[in-house]
């Protein structure tokens, strides 16, 4: 739901994007003009860095950090880039965003080539996006004709170029190295020493930044890095931020809201709570390399900085919420991720390539019933071990396998004990025959139909 | 059976504004999949040749990645999305009912060689859960009315169906 | 110098070592996989762990991509990295197959080795394990994936390190597979090194394959003679055979890789022609007898008319105490040389080459402008190719002047250029480089030889430009080298290159020189000749004034251009003697053969390679009749002999001596009392040892004083017509000894006569067409193979031993249109 707050997701319905008219009718490319040949670049990164913007990928590493990291007498060209792999599964925040409004994060991405006296941006976006990246292309020829875009921007010295480039799909290409490798059309593995804002694509300076990092740029830019702290709900998260929630719950959806706002909140109040006949056990709060939480923590402010507080591996991540009811085996569950993690491994580094499956064959006897009483602490050594990896995949392919053995304990030696599933029944996925009762449609309210196509 | 002209002048154009032909690969591999109906051999030699590349260092890359297809499929792919939340809302079972349905198993293709069925990891439609992507385009949610009412229709429209470019 | 501690033990190490790299020099091997000396660190498999205490992030990291820093506290013994790395082996160990017993790599298997140190014992994986589908990669590498724990080093070797494309990594995951597009022979002819690298048994010796354990073997240390680099190798030998052989490791010169023509060509040792017993007139005899009845013959010949023939692939023994038996003797001096064009290189070369100029191979590798005069690296020392990649890896630029179709694992700019343009080109590349108006700064000499440099590449304007550039380049650069053949180049260029050289160190000290000489002891033949000697040997054998001529080691079948001219000389020698170990032709036509060691059997051995390094083989076994070959695969006779079959044989120099002996009544054993005083003495033409690791290069300090500082200018180039015929060596098939090799004769490819495009448009010839070459002698029947990146002007046969190439009355020949025709039908 658009918040009283909400600036990027003005327009709630997913088949209507924001065109440049609209776009610019609330505000759009007014703070590129204003910045073009009146701001200097350093000062652009300055604010940035002020308003706290942290990158929206799951690292929550400051932007405005990450852009001084650039030395300004690096070597040209350089090149922005735009991440929208979004392979995280549970995650979709990015495509609504882009299907919404495209041009915020153009606008996002001008001004990062301004600030980093970049020649050139690339957008990044995975084979399954294919509506959205078609949307992309459209609104980019929008700005052109516009002209906020291509050679001397409304007249100004600086020239800025966006190419769409389609990965062919893996979830590696979306960590910023492997990026880089599947780019240049090499295998993605992130095997890249050092910092890519010195050394990127073709050894250049280059800034990968999320999508929905850089569609907070323009507003911060015109708006100033104060309003964009305010709008936050407390000194440590600020701005806003795009929380989706899928899962059993009365309104699966993308809510911009401030950063900060209780898990509670966006479950209870923004996606209204759980479907008539389910009980809420435990939710992954930002995609597949979160650890679990229960009930108690839904006062948890959902900021980087109060999610870290919870425990050791506990994460915000995407803010992508995962809601799993009664019905469901964490078990089950979590073998699912173990399984999709396995399987996207990129296999650059042994602990990844083989642990990975390890844990999924230990899980997967545990979850057939097969599973033995030393497999627990195995399990939680293995995924201790994943610190060790070569980049961060292995470490969130552990996260939920960690919640799992240490927040579901009993649920795990249930199916040891038991030699199956204690939740085990005829039909154990609930596949409905008819519409699932009661899952509303965010834009009329109405009871959801099945939609052919979305 | 080489790509057609206009199609492969298209992509030297690319392939020579690009900052290294490579950066073209999955550009290249996507179009000659789309023109051979997979990746075929001939299709990475065809791909190799163009870009500058060996036959090897091609399937390096196109055997990485999901959405190249090393192997002939279907007219239609049907990727079915098997991960947490499409599974919570019953992906096994709607694996299996197009399995019923098609006659055949994940991986295979139907006789008529018009659909493949495989499993694709999460694609980012978890807000309608259960999802499938037929060619790239998405639906869902999945009910067994739905899916077969979007067999139908691709039956029906089959030469015009609309494919995503 | 950082000085870290290493589990409690303190060492000092150079800036930039790699922690793991510092624990070696304590004696602490890490456990590694993916770490190797030549290929860096990229920290995969994660093996390396060690706990860090001090100077680092506090925890385990890899001790491969840490580099050493002052106060460094490291703990390879800490109960959390040794955990760790027990998680990694049983990682690397779930899908590894039982294949122990049946895998070459036992025994000598690093992934064994690891296993153990890492403690890993039962597999408790529940799965099953994965399995692939191997591929046939050619004659000299055996597949097997299923042993593969994806440390990535085949790649990082192939294509990172020798730049060849056609083996990767493919798939994902724990799915990996390593190998190429589909079955079919690797193309670097650097394949057999992946046997090395692998840590496993995916890649394991395919002619060797199920011959031995390594504790089998009787093993040494060894060099290869296939070339004049001097790579070192290790060989393996068993029952009196040899086996296989082995890199090893040494910075100078070939650092931790051979390649396949020097890994695979031993096998010319076991050949079953093999000369094993003293042979008079074509009959076996005892050895006693064959000395006897050499030493009697040469007794009754007046000194004067003995000629001796030695050759540049005998040891430096072998060669010293020929020299010296002629002289005690009051015999003439022996050649080394048949040809006499070579000698003059090959003299010229060693001659000019002294401590400031002389560079190796290891340091080749930091050149940043290489200047290749005459040379095709791949076909005739394959290993300077793979020296030229790593510098070009670290930014040089590469230029090869030269005619063939020269074809480099990187990108290099070829100037192809016919031979009598080659100087003419590499001197106005040359004269680029220098600024005219710093040339003030040179001295006279040498400003002199500036003025006189040619300024335009007349013969081509179009190269004008591309030699602007370069020598644009050369000027900048602080560390050229420049790389002279003495194959394909004129007699004079080998002197031209030293004064080019001499001439670039007028404005960089970093400038110098590096030759390709003929054979593995080229330039210990080229010290024991002095320039003055008369250099036919032909024309001496023609006089008809030598009653008897003697080779040791010299099969002038093989190589001599006119095969008519040498046996109508060979005719009127009245008394030929031969000591080889080769079954060559020679030893097919003379009266007395004395069968001698390779290098691999009984005694140690010195070669002296192309900059002057001399090292030393050591013998693998005793020698004889490969027990295999005794017993015709069978069981040997279960009898006793008080003597080794075939094991008459003995060293070259061991040889000599004794029909020194023989013939001179003398006590033997004199005749090597000299070489060491000769290296180290004044009187000698050298004047000192710069003594080096991993050999000494025997090369004298500084420059000869009475060596003019000469330049020939080449304005008039003699304008010749028709094509000229080039004979060039292959990587496979040309060199002797090799092309004795049952294995390396799988690498072969059929010979071809090579053509520019424009000739062949002339004479309208195609691609793959069966050409008759009329040479003086008789015609040549080979097919033809249209090259675009050769030189216009001539044409190229490889002197390839399945071609009866021997058909021409002088080594520079011209082939007029008229000479080159179609013809169908079998060769």
């Amino acid at each position: 739901m658009a918040g009283s707050q909400s600036f990027i997701l003005h327009n709630r319905l997913e088949h209507q994007t924001m065109t440049l008219d609209e776009y610019r009718r609330t505000g759009g490319y007014q703070g590129l003009r204003e910045l073009l040949n009146h701001e200097a670049p350093e000062n652009i990164k300055k604010t940035v860095l002020d308003s706290g913007l942290q990158g929206r990928g799951g690292a929550g590493f400051p932007a405005g950090k990450k852009w001084q990291l650039l030395p300004d007498d690096a070597p040209h060209p350089r090149y922005i880039v735009a991440n929208t792999d979004e392979m995280e599964p549970g995650t979709f925040k990015d495509r609504l965003l882009l299907s919404v409004n495209p041009h915020t994060v153009i606008e996002g991405m001008i001004i990062a080539g301004y600030a980093n006296s970049a020649q050139k941006g690339y957008f990044f976006i995975r084979p399954s996006y294919q509506q959205v990246a078609l949307k992309f292309e459209k609104a980019l020829s929008e700005a052109r004709a516009g002209g906020f875009l291509g050679q001397k921007i409304l007249g100004s010295d600086f020239s800025f170029e966006i190419v769409v480039h389609r990965s062919a799909g893996r979830y590696i290409c979306g960590e910023a190295k492997g990026l880089i490798h599947a780019l240049q059309g090499e295998r993605p593995h992130p095997n890249i020493e050092g910092h890519l804002t010195e050394e990127g694509l073709w050894g250049r300076p280059t800034i990968v930044n999320n999508a929905e990092t850089l569609a907070y740029v323009p507003h911060i830019v015109r708006n100033g890095a104060q309003w964009f702290r305010d709008l936050g709900k407390h000194d440590k998260a600020p701005g806003n931020k795009i929380y989706s929630v899928c899962g059993r719950v009365r309104r699966p959806g993308v809510f911009e809201l401030p950063f900060g706002t209780s898990l509670g909140e966006i479950i209870e109040e923004h996606a209204g709570g759980m479907l008539p006949g389910y009980e809420f056990k435990a939710c992954l709060p930002g995609g597949a390399s979160t650890r679990y939480l229960t009930k108690e923590f839904f006062h948890v402010e959902m900021d980087f900085e109060s999610m870290s507080k919870i425990g050791p591996g506990h994460r915000l991540g995407t803010g992508a919420i995962m809601v799993f009811d009664h019905t469901c085996c964490l078990v089950a569950i979590t073998l699912n991720l173990i399984q999709f993690f396995a399987r996207e491994s990129c296999g650059w580094c042994t602990p990844c390539r083989e642990g990975l499956p390890y844990m999924e064959a230990l899980l997967a006897a545990i979850a057939r019933g097969e599973g033995e009483a030393d497999f627990l602490p195995r399990l939680q050594e293995m995924c201790r071990h994943m610190r060790n990896a070569y980049c961060a995949f292995a470490l969130g392919a552990a996260s939920p396998v960690q919640g799992l053995m240490e927040d579901f304990e009993d649920e795990v030696k249930a199916h040891i004990t038991h030699k199956k599933c204690p939740l085990e029944h005829d039909d154990p996925n609930q596949w409905p025959l008819q519409p699932m009762p009661g899952i509303e449609d965010l834009e009329t309210g109405n009871e959801r139909h099945p939609s052919c196509p979305i | 059976m080489m790509l057609p002209e206009d199609k492969r002048e298209q992509l030297q154009t690319q392939i020579l504004e690009s900052e290294a032909p490579r950066e073209e690969a999955i550009n290249v591999m996507f179009a000659l999949q789309k023109h051979y109906g997979y990746l075929s051999d001939e299709a990475v030699s065809e791909a190799a040749h163009m870009l500058g590349m060996t036959t090897l260092e091609i399937e390096e890359l196109a055997t990485f990645y999901d959405f190249l297809y090393r192997e002939p499929v279907g007219t239609y792919v049907i990727h079915v999305c098997d991960s947490s939340i499409c599974w919570m809302y019953g992906e096994e079972t709607v694996m299996d009912y197009l399995s019923k349905t098609l006659a055949i198993a994940p991986g295979e293709t139907t006789a008529d060689g018009l659909f493949t069925i495989l499993p694709v990891c999460c694609v980012g439609y978890c807000d309608h859960a259960p999802v499938m992507l037929i060619n790239g385009k998405p639906y869902g949610p999945l009910t067994p009315d739905a899916i077969d009412s979007i067999l139908l229709d691709i039956r029906l429209n089959h030469p015009e169906c609309e494919e995503v470019k | 110098m950082p000085n870290l501690i290493i589990d409690e033990r303190e060492i000092e190490v150079p800036k930039g070592t790699k922690v793991i790299a510092a624990a070696e020099r304590l004696g602490i091997m890490i456990p590694r996989f993916c770490y190797h000396e030549a290929l860096g660190s990229v920290g995969a498999c994660r093996l390396c762990a060690v706990k860090f205490i001090e100077g680092h992030r506090k925890g385990i990291d890899m001790s491969c991509m840490v580099e050493a820093k002052d106060g460094m506290v490291v703990s390879t013994t800490h109960p959390e990295a040794v955990a760790f790395r027990k998680f990694i082996i049983e990682c690397l160990m779930l899908n590894h197959p039982h294949d122990c017993p049946v895998c070459d790599e036992g025994g000598q298997c690093l992934l064994q080795d690891e296993t153990v140190s890492g403690g890993h014992g039962r597999r408790r994986y529940p799965e099953k394990k994965r399995t692939y589908e191997d591929q046939d990669l050619g004659p000299f590498v055996q597949h097997e994936m299923n042993r593969c724990i994806h440390c990535f080093r085949c790649r990082r070797f192939y294509q990172d390190f020798a730049g060849y494309r056609d083996l990767g990594v493919m798939q994902i995951g724990h799915r990996e597979y390593f190998g190429r597009f589909e079955s079919g022979r690797l193309e670097s002819p650097f394949s057999g090194n992946l046997i090395d690298v692998c840590p496993t048994g995916v890649y394991t010796d395919k002619p060797s394959r199920f011959k031995g354990r390594r504790w089998n073997f009787e093993r040494g240390p060894s060099l290869c003679l296939h070339c004049s680099l001097g790579c070192n190798t290790t060989g393996n030998a068993r029952y009196r055979e040899m086996v296989s052989l082995e890199a090893r490791n040494n910075k100078a010169v070939n650092g931790h890789f051979i390649c396949d023509r020097g890994r695979f060509g031993f096998d010319f040792a076991n050949h079953v022609d093999r000369p094993r017993t003293a042979r008079v007139d074509k009959k076996p005899v005892t050895w006693q007898e064959g000395v006897e009845t050499a030493a009697r013959r040469l007794r009754h010949i007046d000194g004067q008319k003995v000629l001796c023939l030695g050759s540049e692939r005998c040891s430096l023994e072998a060669q010293w105490s020929l020299k010296q038996m002629c002289r005690n003797l009051d015999w003439p001096n022996p050649h080394f040389f048949v040809e006499p064009e070579i000698q003059r290189k090959v003299t010229t070369a060693v001659g000019l080459l002294d401590e400031t100029l002389a560079i190796s191979m290891g340091e080749l590798e930091n050149s940043d402008f290489i200047l290749a005069l005459g040379v095709d690296p791949i076909n005739e020392a394959p290993m300077l190719a793979l020296a030229m990649r790593q510098a070009h890896r670290r930014g040089s630029t590469i230029a090869v002047v030269d005619p063939r179709p020269v074809s480099l694992p990187f990108s290099f700019s070829h100037l192809a250029v016919t031979p009598d343009h080659m100087d003419l080109c590499a001197q106005v590349l040359v004269q680029k480089a220098f600024d005219p108006r710093s040339a003030g700064n040179l001295s006279d000499e040498a400003a002199h030889v500036f003025a006189s440099l040619p300024n335009t590449y007349t013969p081509n304007p179009d190269l004008q430009g591309r030699l602007k550039d370069l020598g644009q380049k050369l000027g900048e650069s602080l560390k050229p080298v420049v790389v002279c053949g003495t194959d394909m180049v004129r007699p004079h260029t080998p002197g031209l290159a030293a004064h080019m050289v001499r001439f670039l160190r007028e404005k960089v000290d970093g400038a110098r020189l590096f030759y390709v000489l003929p054979g593995p002891n080229a330039f210990g033949a080229g010290m024991l000749t002095s320039p003055e000697e008369p250099g036919s040997v032909l024309e001496i054998l023609e006089t008809g004034n030598i009653e008897a001529l003697i080779l040791v080691e010299q099969d002038p079948f093989w190589s001599y251009p006119d095969r008519e001219r040498l046996e109508h000389a060979l005719k009127k020698v009245e008394f030929l003697l031969v000591l080889d170990y080769l079954p060559s032709m020679a030893v097919e036509k003379v009266q007395v053969v004395l069968p001698t060691c390779s290098h691999f059997e009984r005694s140690s051995a010195s070669f002296i390679n192309h900059e002057g390094r001399l090292q030393r083989t050591s013998p693998i076994h005793r020698g004889g009749t490969p027990i295999s070959q005794v017993s015709g695969g069978k069981h040997p006779p279960r009898t006793f002999l008080d003597h080794i079959p075939g094991g008459d044989a003995k060293a070259a120099h061991e040889v000599l001596a004794e029909l020194y002996g023989a013939v001179s009544g003398e006590k033997e054993g004199a005749l090597l009392n000299g070489l060491q005083d000769w290296l180290a003495e004044k009187d000698a033409p050298l004047k000192g040892l710069s003594h080096q690791k991993d050999g000494i290069r025997v090369v004298p300090e500084g420059v000869l004083e009475d060596v003019v500082f000469s330049w020939r200018k080449s304005e008039t180039i003699p304008q010749k017509k028709g094509l000229e015929l080039l004979l060039t060596h292959w990587t496979f098939g040309t060199e002797q000894l090799s092309a004795h090799s049952r294995p390396a004769r799988k690498g072969e490819r059929a010979p071809k006569l090579m053509m520019h495009p424009e000739d062949a448009r002339r004479l309208k010839l195609a691609d793959k067409d069966r050409i008759a070459l009329s040479l003086d002698r008789g015609e040549v029947v080979v097919e033809l193979e249209i090259a675009p990146n050769m030189a216009p002007g001539v044409i190229i046969l490889p002197r390839h031993r399945k071609l009866q190439w021997q058909k021409l009355k002088e080594w520079r020949v011209m082939v007029q249109d008229d000479g080159i025709r179609k013809t169908e039908g079998p060769k």
